[in-house]
């Protein structure tokens, strides 16, 4: 479900691609600093997304540099890091440790068991910090097993839930912006939930597994992906971003269907002649 | 309404909800459309095992687990909602609609639904839903008024669904048409947006090699991301 919400690199231009590049260096930099270099293993384009957003929000000052990290040694790059990249880290460990337990409960796969483990402190160091973002991700996480346990049909009822997770994380101060933040990150969730719904349905259905889109037809898909990406772009617009805005509806309207067209890729090749 | 959900599903009545969906998965690996391309048949008995899960699950759980999370969504969402134009679209999809301004031609629908339609009215959607849930008879109407709570509430792809029912039942209806037509219109202006501006080629990972890392090590763990 994680690392959807990413750009589409072939139509960013050189300053967009490089920026985007800085952003998710900056985050990964503050992953390593906050939480260990192990951390460094779970960053997503997700949390990429929650940094450029929240900085074209708050416009705070961030620390600008250029490093040579472990995983490309050879150059150096450039990054840029604010309270944002420290705010997003802590939210991608949260999200990472409760994404491990999930395969754990799930799939019975012990390896996500330690990977959980390892987390396990941390997550509490940023429970006392974020209370009320981590009791929301607990909670909805523990709704989202119970729905998905009682085989619902009806694909909004997960889907809100996990809405509200994602909005959780997306409103980082209980300010001006929060309502708006909160229900961007809603119809994000959303549609991210679903998506990844559509994408798995085939191989949900031959592992009997719980999916919330099986009494869909898979021809109606688009459409209501589309509807809610709609809604989710009405309510972006409603946030007054002040800087990348261009990239960030990159993300928005191309770079968020890179899963989608790569699947639709690949079984039109399968059921290709 | 089928006579015998619980014999399609080849379960017994007092079969436990888990049971239940394991045998419902069992038959949606045999007949599912997406496993089964152009097999009219399969198609045909899907539909009837959804139709008789989806009937038991509305007996057993209707007002309980559904009704709750659909409840506890509208509590904690609630902060936001306030703000919202009621409808979530950004701008009001249904603009220029008036709950009561059907005219004569839907009186005695409108009767039936008369505490459904003030409690749209009235901003109350989730009781709305409710209401509707408690009732029988599920005609055009009820569908038309469905898609009309659930497209307020932000269960997006219910209302589109029901939408699409009301509209399938009563072609030759004006007001079923236009209220899909607004629930689609959204989504297909994105779509011609999103088109204008390409879709995506490559794959996920080109900006850094540490993505191709986490994937390496997601690979190791096989957990699909």
């Amino acid at each position: 479900m994680f690392g959807t919400i990413a750009a589409n690199p072939d139509k960013l231009t050189p300053e967009e691609s490089l920026r985007y590049r800085s952003c998710y260096c900056g985050l990964c930099r503050a992953l390593g600093d906050r939480h260990g270099t192990m951390s460094r293993v779970t960053i997503n384009y997700d949390m990429t997304f929650l940094v450029l957003l929240l900085s074209a929000l708050y416009g705070e000052g961030c620390t600008v540099g250029k490093e040579r990290c472990l995983i490309r040694p050879w150059k150096t790059h450039p990054y840029f890091r604010s309270g944002m990249s420290d705010y997003a880290a802590d939210m991608n460990i949260v999200l990472a440790y409760y994404h491990f337990l999930d395969d754990w409960a799930d799939e019975k796969k012990v390896l996500s068991l330690l990977e959980a483990k390892l987390f396990e402190k941390e997550v509490l160091r940023i429970a006392a910090r974020y209370p009320h973002q981590c009791s929301t991700i607990r909670r909805c996480m523990a709704d989202l097993s119970a729905i998905e346990r009682a085989g619902e049909t009806n694909p909004d009822v997960p889907a809100n839930c996990f809405g509200q997770l994602m909005g959780a994380v997306f409103a980082v101060r209980e300010d001006g912006h929060a309502g708006d933040l909160r229900a961007f990150g809603g119809a994000l969730g959303k549609f991210v939930y679903v998506m990844d719904a559509c994408l798995d349905l085939k191989r949900d259905i031959r592992k009997e597994l719980y999916n919330p889109m099986i009494t869909t037809a898979s021809g109606g898909f688009d459409e209501i992906l589309n509807l809610l990406m709609a809604d989710c772009v009405a309510k972006y617009r409603r946030l007054p971003v002040r800087q990348d805005g261009k990239l960030l509806e990159n993300i928005l309207y191309s770079g968020i269907w890179t899963k989608y067209e790569a699947d639709r890729k690949k079984a039109g090749r399968r059921g290709g002649p | 309404m089928i006579t015998d959900p619980y014999g399609v599903l080849g379960v017994s009545p007092d079969a436990s909800e888990e049971e239940i969906a394991r045998s419902y998965r069992k038959l949606a690996k045999k007949y599912h459309p997406d496993v089964n391309p152009g097999n009219a048949e399969a198609a045909r008995r899907m539909s009837e095992v959804n139709a008789a899960y989806e009937q038991i699950k509305s007996g057993k759980t209707s007002g309980t687990a559904a009704g709750g999370y659909q409840g506890q969504e509208a509590g904690g969402g609630s902060a936001s909602r306030g703000q919202e134009d009621p409808f979530g679209f950004g701008f009001n999809p249904f603009e220029g609609f008036d709950f009561f301004g059907q005219g004569p031609r839907q009186e005695s629908a409108d009767f039936a639904f008369r505490t459904v339609i003030g409690c749209l009215n009235a901003g109350r959607y989730e009781e709305a839903i409710e209401e509707l849930n408690g009732m029988g008879e599920r005609g055009a109407a009820w569908y038309y008024y469905s898609a009309l709570a659930n497209s307020c509430s932000g269960n997006r792809i219910t209302a589109l669904q029901h939408a699409k029912t009301a509209v399938q039942m009563e072609p030759e209806n004006p007001e079923y048409r236009r209220i899909l037509n607004r629930i689609q219109n959204g989504g297909q202006a994105y779509q011609q947006q999103s088109r204008e501006y390409g879709m995506p080629t490559g794959n996920l990972g080109r900006i850094c090699l540490g993505v191709i890392l986490t994937n390496l090590f997601c690979m190791c763990c096989g957990r699909p991301c």
